[in-house]
């Protein structure tokens, strides 16, 4: 028995499923359902389909270059059974599959965490462009101050930088209030 | 006069046609095939009456035959021809990519890139020259993303500018 892999998605074939198209050359197109039938057919490029493997490991979404990946290999000569050897492959592949599935869950986290830094960077930076939008520029400040009172010159307004969701959660918790009255203070 | 009925909700039965077995046109991988190996028997043909043009006219690229030079001259300018060189351009997906794919087997990143001209005219032919299929080397491939990254700087000052 052998579980082939679909010729577009690279889905699992199991005995029995999908269906085999033989080209009049000769060459077989394993295909795991209707719909990657028909994508073969209407000459659709795996690479650029985005559901398939191909697309997502072409687009460095998935881990691509690893030595776990090296261990099954597809086999012609048949191997005399011999439970020993039956019991240890067995107990390999367990044990394989666990370490592939961690560093392929390993490489998906390092690649998110990328994005979130990416996130946080902008946000700072749109921050401190628009900043305009929360003090108001120095020259209009000046101003101000000068009508209203003298002596509020030489007091600098003080900026806390503060994660918005952490901010979210205090403000539910109510315990922004003493914060900000700490501050004034 | 009774005019022609208007079609505008024929549903998907020419696509279902032109995608039938019967009417099945050659794959990538096959055509790949013919320009590095059948070049020369496809372009030149022997008369054969049943097919268009008598099978003198015939697009490597595309895998179809025209009835004439004009008509096949006219093609190499249209845009499926175009698409179909562009599609040529890279390596063709085999079943061993798939394999990989699934995890049977380091996966290697990018298809290799080719160099893709439309065939050589019949006069052209007679000169000397000949189907090729090369590949880009490293150095030619960094001075065309300097190149296209260049033209994108420029636009974007010409967008400043304005």
């Amino acid at each position: 028995m052998r579980i082939e892999t679909c010729y577009f998605c690279s889905s699992k074939v199991y005995p029995g499923h999908g269906m085999l198209f033989v080209r009049n050359d000769c060459k077989q197109f394993r295909f795991c359902r209707k719909k990657c039938r028909k994508a073969f057919q209407r000459k659709k490029n795996p690479r650029k389909a985005k559901w398939t493997k191909a697309y997502r490991k072409l687009a460095g979404k998935e881990l691509t270059i690893d030595p776990a990946f090296e261990f099954e290999k597809k086999r012609n000569a048949p191997v005399k059974y011999d439970r020993e050897l039956w019991t240890k492959t067995v107990s390999a592949i367990r044990k394989i599959n666990e370490i592939k599935e961690r560093r392929e869950k390993h490489f998906v986290m390092e690649r998110l965490r990328t994005g979130t830094q990416r996130e946080i960077h902008m946000d700072i930076r749109d921050v401190q462009k628009n900043i305009a939008l929360i003090r108001a520029p120095e020259g209009i400040r000046k101003k101000d101050t000068e009508k209203l009172d003298v002596t509020m010159e030489d007091e600098e307004e003080e900026i806390v930088y503060m994660p918005a969701k952490e901010m979210e959660k205090k403000l539910a918790a109510g315990i922004m209030d003493v914060e900000m009255q700490k501050i004034k203070n | 006069m009774p005019y022609a009925r208007a079609r505008h909700h024929d549903g998907h039965t020419r696509l279902r046609r032109r995608n039938r077995l019967r009417n099945k046109t050659k794959d990538l991988d096959q055509i790949d095939k013919d320009l590095k190996e059948g070049s020369d028997q496809l372009l030149n043909q022997e008369v054969d009456l049943d097919k268009p043009g008598f099978a003198q006219h015939y697009c490597l690229h595309c895998a179809k035959y025209y009835i004439n030079q004009r008509a096949l001259d006219d093609h190499f300018k249209t845009k499926v021809h175009k698409r179909r060189m562009k599609a040529l351009e890279n390596d063709p997906y085999t079943h061993e990519e798939a394999e990989k794919a699934a995890g049977h087997g380091s996966f290697d990143k990018t298809p290799a890139k080719r160099k893709m001209e439309t065939q050589p005219s019949k006069d052209e032919y007679s000169c000397g020259k000949r189907v090729k299929v090369d590949y880009f080397t490293q150095e030619e491939l960094n001075s065309k993303k300097r190149k296209s990254l260049n033209s994108s700087k420029v636009t974007e000052e010409q967008e400043m500018h304005e």
